[in-house]
């Protein structure tokens, strides 16, 4: 461990980042991953993961308080959550509040915008920022006045004298704040919580009122003068290439001005581009349909033969054979073997795509060798090295700027996109826009991974579970970026296996090998996807072969109040970043949230003939989320006429836009329990566009649908991904105990329009 | 019934001195059967005129029932698209056929092709009592001969609409990638007049098991329960 | 060849083959961005716009088709539903990544203009077009109801 900082190390006076005039105060706060252990005061609280030195934020002259997001935007409303926590303690009015969109840099220290971690890992440490400077305002109110700090207050753009109420704007007092030595780390004052007026409140967002007019710069957005426009056929199978191509045709097409071959990829694919052909013209149609008359032969590869119907049965056939142990507690195949009863099941979730509404985008720019990227990106480092290696400079030479992002849910913490734009601007001489069509999007994606889990349950005669054996296999995120890797990793076993938080005597995780055919990549709430869908399905399975409620066996199995450490029984547990101590697996708050959705529902009322309640609970990214579902099933016509969620998500910075997070991540996860699936033919993937890929749609969204948070001061948990998980468990045991049709497979509704009720596994 | 009265005008109006022969009907500028539908004189050799017109409306029916017909036909509120797939994403005929408010057809269907998306001025759905989807010939053969099932069209109003109507001229056009209606429109409208000449006869209903509606919106999720259980009233 | 377009109520002579999409025509040649690409096929409504004060998705609509007629984009949209829909949008805080917005905004106003009260059908109905993935649809429908009970008043 390296060593405690010198203090006031954390927050650094500066004048860069900024254009900022000769009377701003411009603090730059230096984010350290060592901070949290043993710093003294408010710093104990500060949560890890990042480490980066400069976070600048500018008190003008004006008052405007100009704050650095280092996080991209992507709908989770992250620019309205880091400036509430900074002027929260700043005590600036929130329309003084304007956000700079980071450039990539590691000084940020991690900005690759996913694992629901902005707000867990920069909660203390904006407010720490936003505090220091406060009372360095104040410092300099009190040397003006000759009076004690102690009597200064910042309130709202002001600082006031108890005193004598005597005030002064902040921006009169930046010059001289900016002349002062932040304060060391044991005075700064952070408020206490029933004093927050932006924190854990609806603050408004900042986003918004650009939205509602159509303003507001995406990827896709982006326009610099002279700048031509690209698409790319890309080899359909993955580390195919081209054998030939003839672009006579496509050179006809007015406005074609050049094709471009790009190099063949070669393994790992990590985050290189995908080679094929660019077509470069002079708007983004002339594109489109200079790559329609585009002629390429391409060479199929190695993964030519990947058809996604044959692989689920190679994935099932992989499920029944036993597998590696990753975690155990007592000894699970013995009470199986001598169980009074034993209740198996199997269960099928497929690739599934990201399809932002804003597909992959980026813009490239050279100058001699320097060259600068504008792309929706969520890891504009990631962008940064990938674009440097692809293009054979240094990482220093590459400049990324970050747009808004048209959704990301994963896709877009993958770089080939930005790397196309920069190999294409550097062969044209000229700034070139990529655009990935929808097309683009669903065959090149980075899919969420096919999985097939087998669980094993052992019931005594009470119809107490007794012992849990869950078995998982599919293509681990590791063999995108290491050929070969087919088993998976712990990486993907903590999102929602090897943390089952069930209250039995013998629990067994095992897991199988499985080779990936197709980029695998991670999609919002990732493994916890398939994991949550099986282990909360079987739970009500095994209530059923009890005979008992499920909500009620959910709860038995959760078990009474405790914090459980899956380290203790071999499994190597991370926590999502979080320490086990501030952000402990929690049994307490998962019982408390499955007991509020239920009341929320009112779990056991009489339902209307065809109509099912299902239930569901997870935690993930050290968030708890429990999920209602009701559906109605009449004339073989399945609805849902009603969602219930409950998230615990620790303080939450935004009330209002943590609400939104889980209505719309449980639609998320319905959506892909009904509709989603993504195949493959001959390598290729089938699905081209909407509606052959499906989504959720308006009148396909239940009518009724309540959202509640739990109050809660604990230290903030995820938000953007937590209510994602317990969806489709919910759905799937809504499902059967309005029809007595156990959903094993997903989607619900199959690429072939087929109802697949009856052909559950 | 009145209904009949067009259609005896119209006989007499082509001539139907030499009824009882096997001759086939005088037909203006007779088309060869082609792609997929034949023409009227691929009948003559059907002596009995009933059978005969039976014979040319179950010919009619290959367009009657394919998918670039029935689908603007749906018995739901809902039409179908492709090979008959309920219509993503899911649009309603509306109060006047033309779309939902908020969503009318021409938002995305233009007054001609676009690539993909069909298009046509008139573009619209079939009003609900006019649906055949799922019906059988029968049915459909009563139905579009009744003025309450089929816009008040009296026969010779129902033959213009069938041999020249502009939105059922799509039928025979659409965009590349989807399978146009057999024959031409000539040859349908030549079909459906002699139809009409040989009495307009129906096809007696199939025995057993009346063909019941699509199912069409089978993959759907909608908010309400039994909000596309549309009515499912059998035509007769 | 040179097509005049009136758009928000100014007009503009673009170089375009008629058969470009109003889309890329509005992106590209004039710089409009606000309207989205999010499918190119009709499916997702991100590129809705008016036409004559009828909603048209502008990634199927041929520019010449449009020529002589008035198109209105998210950033000229205005009147009384326009503006009952930005603030109940604002208020409720519907957008999450806001791609898919203008399309929503642009297909809601049109709703609003032909039923000023519209019910959970007509809404289901007049929406069923526009794709969030985000899935803000709860706020979406909410916020139509509240920009309907401004209206009213």
């Amino acid at each position: 461990m390296p060593s405690s900082p010198p203090a006031s190390s954390f927050l650094r006076l500066g004048r860069r980042g900024f254009a900022a005039g000769a009377g701003s105060l411009v603090l730059g706060v230096v984010l350290r991953r060592h901070l949290r252990a043993d710093a003294p005061g408010p710093l104990a609280d500060v949560e890890g993961g990042d480490a980066s030195p400069d976070l600048w934020i500018a008190l003008e002259e004006d008052g405007t308080a100009r704050i650095t997001c280092h996080r991209s935007e992507m709908g989770q409303q992250v620019w309205t959550a880091m400036c509430q926590l900074v002027a929260e303690e700043l005590e600036v009015p929130w329309e003084k509040v304007v956000v700079e969109q980071a450039l990539g840099d590691p000084k940020y220290g991690d900005q690759n915008t996913d694992g629901s971690r902005s707000v867990r890992f920069n909660f203390t440490r904006l407010r720490i920022a936003g505090a220091a400077m406060r009372q360095m305002l104040e410092q300099a109110a009190a040397t003006r006045w000759g009076v004690g700090a102690a009597q200064c207050r910042g309130v709202q753009g002001e600082v006031v004298h108890e005193g004598s109420d005597r005030r002064l704007p902040y921006g009169e007092l930046a010059a001289a704040a900016a002349a002062l030595t932040p304060p060391p780390e044991r005075r700064i004052q952070l408020k206490d919580p029933d004093q927050w007026r932006y924190v854990a409140k609806p603050t408004p967002s900042l986003t918004i009122p650009a939205i509602v007019k159509g303003e507001g710069t995406f990827g896709i957005d982006v326009r610099l003068p002279e700048m031509l426009y690209a698409v790319v056929a890309r080899p359909p199978q993955v580390l195919g290439s081209v054998r030939s191509f003839d672009d006579t045709a496509a050179r006809r097409v007015p406005g074609v001005v050049r094709t471009i071959q790009l190099p063949a990829i070669t393994a790992p694919v990590a985050f290189k581009p995908l080679g094929g052909v660019a077509v470069v013209a002079r708007n983004t149609w002339a594109a489109i349909r200079g790559r329609e008359e585009l002629e390429v032969e391409w060479e199929a590869g190695p993964n030519a033969s990947y058809d996604s119907e044959a692989y689920a049965e190679t994935l099932f056939a992989q499920v029944r054979e036993a597998g590696r142990v990753r975690r155990e507690r007592g000894d699970t195949m013995g009470a199986l073997d001598s169980a009074h009863q034993r209740v198996e099941a199997e269960y099928y979730v497929p690739h599934l795509a990201h399809s932002m509404m804003e597909p992959p985008a980026a813009t490239a720019r050279w100058d001699g060798d320097r060259v600068e990227c504008w792309a929706c990106t969520q890891n504009p480092q990631a962008a940064r090295s990938t674009v440097a290696q692809v293009c054979g400079v240094p990482e220093a030479n590459v400049t990324v700027h970050v747009t808004w992002l048209g959704g990301g849910f994963g896709r877009k913490s993958k770089q080939d996109f930005v790397a196309e734009a920069a190999l294409l601007a550097r062969e044209m001489g000229k700034p070139v826009k990529v655009t990935w069509t929808r097309e683009d999007e669903l065959r090149h994606g980075y899919y969420h991974t096919v999985s097939a889990q087998r669980l094993e349950g052992a019931l005594d005669e009470s119809g107490a579970c007794t012992a849990f054996l869950h078995r998982t296999v599919f293509p681990p995120i590791a063999s995108t970026f290491q050929e070969g890797a087919n088993e998976p990793g712990w990486g993907d076993l903590r999102l929602g296996a090897s943390d089952t938080p069930f209250a039995v005597p013998h629990l067994r995780l095992e897991t199988g090998e499985a080779e990936a055919h197709v980029r695998i990549g991670w999609l919002r709430s990732v493994a916890n996807i398939y994991h949550a869908f099986a282990v909360q399905s079987f739970v009500a399975e095994l209530a059923h072969a009890a005979g008992r409620d499920p909500k009620d066996y959910l709860l038995e199995l959760i078990g009474p109040p405790r914090e459980i450490d899956p380290r203790t029984e071999g499994a190597e547990y991370d926590n999502y970043g979080s320490s086990m101590d501030t952000h402990p697996i929690d049994t307490g708050r998962l019982r408390a949230v499955t007991e509020m959705v239920a009341e929320l529902a009112d779990w056991g009322r009489t339902l209307p003939e065809g109509h099912g309640l299902g239930i569901a609970a997870h935690r993930s990214f050290t968030s708890y989320v429990a999920t209602v579902v009701e559906v109605a099933m009449v004339d073989d016509r399945l609805t849902i006429p009603a969602v219930w969620s409950v998230m615990d998500a620790g303080t939450v910075v935004n009330t209002d836009h943590a609400l939104s997070q889980l209505e719309g991540g449980t639609l998320f996860g319905l959506s892909n329990a009904l509709y989603g699936e993504i195949t493959a033919k001959d390598g290729a993937i089938v699905q081209d566009n909407f509606p052959r890929w499906r989504v959720m749609r308006m009148n396909e969204s239940p009518p009724r649908m309540e959202a509640r948070l739990v109050p809660s001061g604990a230290p903030p948990g995820g938000v953007g991904e937590p209510p994602t998980p317990p969806a489709a468990p919910a759905l799937a045991n809504a499902i059967f105990a309005a029809t007595g049709t156990r959903v094993r497979r997903l989607p619900i509704f199959g690429a072939d329009r087929r109802d697949r009720l009856g052909g559950a596994r | 019934m009145s209904r009949w009265l067009p259609c005896a005008l119209l006989m007499l109006a082509i001539g139907c001195d030499d009824c009882g022969e096997d001759e086939p009907e005088p037909v203006a500028d007779p088309l060869p059967g082609t792609a997929g539908l034949r023409s009227v004189a691929d009948f003559a050799d059907i002596a009995d005129e009933e059978a005969r017109s039976v014979a040319l409306f179950e010919e009619m029916g290959k367009v009657l029932t394919h998918p670039r017909c029935v689908n603007c036909h749906p018995i739901g509120e809902r039409p179908l698209q492709r090979a008959g797939e309920p219509h993503q994403p899911h649009v309603v005929r509306g109060e006047d056929g033309h779309g939902a408010p908020g969503l009318p057809c021409a938002s995305c269907h233009g007054e001609s092709h676009f690539r993909t998306v069909p298009g046509n001025p008139e573009w619209h759905l079939a009003p609900a009592e006019m649906a055949w989807e799922g019906k059988s010939l029968a049915a459909i053969c009563g139905q579009i001969q009744d003025p309450e099932r089929n816009g008040g069209k009296d026969m010779e109003a129902l033959l213009e609409h069938m041999e020249s109507d502009a939105l059922v001229a799509y039928g025979w056009d659409p965009p590349e990638h989807l399978e146009p209606a057999p024959g031409s429109q000539a040859l349908f409208g030549q079909l459906a007049r002699q139809w009409a000449a040989t009495g307009a006869h129906c096809p007696p209903e199939p025995t057993g098991d009346v063909e019941g509606p699509a199912e069409a919106s089978e993959d759907e999720v909608s908010p309400e329960a039994g909000e596309a259980s549309a009515p499912t009233e059998k035509a007769e | 060849m040179s097509i005049t377009l009136t758009i928000n109520g100014e007009e503009h002579e673009v170089e375009a083959a008629p058969d470009t999409p109003l889309l890329w025509v509005l992106r590209d040649h004039l710089g409009l961005t606000g309207t989205k690409y999010g499918c190119g096929v009709a499916q997702c409504g991100a590129c809705t716009v008016h036409v004559d004060g009828v909603p048209r998705r502008a990634c199927v609509a041929p520019v010449g088709s449009v020529a002589g007629k008035a198109v209105v984009t998210i950033e000229g949209v205005s009147g009384p539903e326009a503006d009952a829909v930005r603030e109940a949008w604002t208020e409720l805080a519907v957008p999450q990544c806001g791609y898919c917005q203008s399309g929503q905004i642009m297909s809601a106003v049109a709703l609003l203009k032909s039923r000023p009260s519209p019910s959970d059908d007509d809404i289901d109905r007049g929406m069923a077009g526009n794709i969030c993935r985000c899935a803000t649809y709860v706020r979406i429908r909410r916020a139509i109801k509240q920009a309907a009970g401004e209206g009213e008043r």
